[in-house]
């Protein structure tokens, strides 16, 4: 508006609404699996989590002259999603923002399960698990550490991203996810157990599995 | 374990996230090439969290997308 009408960089700005919605479509619409994936690993409810997909498209696409052209917009459209996320459904589903407050130790799962199969099959183990498993492991987490384990390990973003992402510095991230996936790995373990894919060790419990 | 592996440990969890400086990388990458039990505790950890990633995808439902597609009118 202020900008002469030659200057460069507003690109967006000198869009029609038609055109506009033309490249969004183009460009954000393809992400609508991941995201929903996301979305359900951040609601644990499929509803909800369709309603909160829904919410970030009408956001982003609301908001997308702010999105500059030529950064990440995989990570803007993630942004919006854990932000509308936070703000929206977590108030809506009344959890509060559980982080629980002590550090629970270290726990190897490599240790725990190479204590109780016969190497090499450590990872096979893991295989066994199903989908299904593997996402309940993920939803008992507290949830910044899911949001932190997933957006890192499932999608693959940087600390920085991830501390984009969820507004918070790159230390914080980087201890969520120690502790996110030491407690991920905790819970995966626990279920192995249970189906009988590996066997305890002496205590049988948590500790020091050092040999 | 001994310290030398105690100490890559720390670093282990940058390098396989990618993240480590990469003077610090080096000595990673050269202590597991120098040890096998800590070669195989990174390729373990390596394995996991390819595991998590590939069982922790859904597509979304039938129906979503022409919602989504409804919501974004110029």
């Amino acid at each position: 508006m202020a900008g002469g009408s030659g200057s460069r960089g507003t690109v967006r700005q000198e869009l029609t609404d038609e055109e506009r919605r033309e490249v969004f479509v183009r460009d954000a619409v393809p992400y609508l699996d991941q995201l929903y994936s996301a979305a359900l690993r951040y609601t644990r409810n499929p509803a909800d989590a369709e309603d909160l997909v829904q919410d970030t498209f009408a956001k982003a696409y609301d908001k997308f002259h702010q999105y500059r052209p030529g950064t990440n917009l995989r990570a803007w459209l993630y942004r919006v999603l854990t932000t509308t996320y936070i703000n929206t459904y977590r108030k809506a589903q009344r959890r509060v923002d559980e982080v629980p407050a002590e550090p629970e130790g270290e726990f190897s799962l490599y240790d725990r399960i190479s204590s109780g199969t016969h190497k090499p099959a450590e990872t096979e183990v893991l295989e066994r698990l199903t989908d299904e498993e593997v996402k309940q492991a993920l939803a008992e987490l507290p949830e910044q550490f899911r949001i932190a384990v997933y957006l890192a390990d499932v999608e693959g973003f940087t600390y920085a991203e991830v501390a984009e992402i969820m507004e918070t510095p790159v230390g914080t991230v980087m201890s969520r996810l120690h502790r996110g996936r030491a407690a991920l790995h905790r819970a995966l373990y626990q279920l192995a157990l249970r189906r009988g894919l590996v066997t305890a060790d002496e205590e049988g419990q948590e500790g020091g599995a050092e040999t | 374990m001994d310290d030398d592996c105690r100490e890559i440990l720390a670093s282990m969890r940058t390098y396989l996230d990618g993240e480590c400086p990469d003077d610090l990388e080096e000595v990673v990458v050269r202590h597991l090439g120098d040890c096998p039990p800590c070669m195989d505790r990174a390729e373990f950890e390596r394995e996991l969290r390819a595991i998590v990633k590939s069982k922790c995808k859904d597509a979304a439902p039938p129906g979503l997308l022409d919602r989504v597609i409804g919501t974004i009118q110029p």
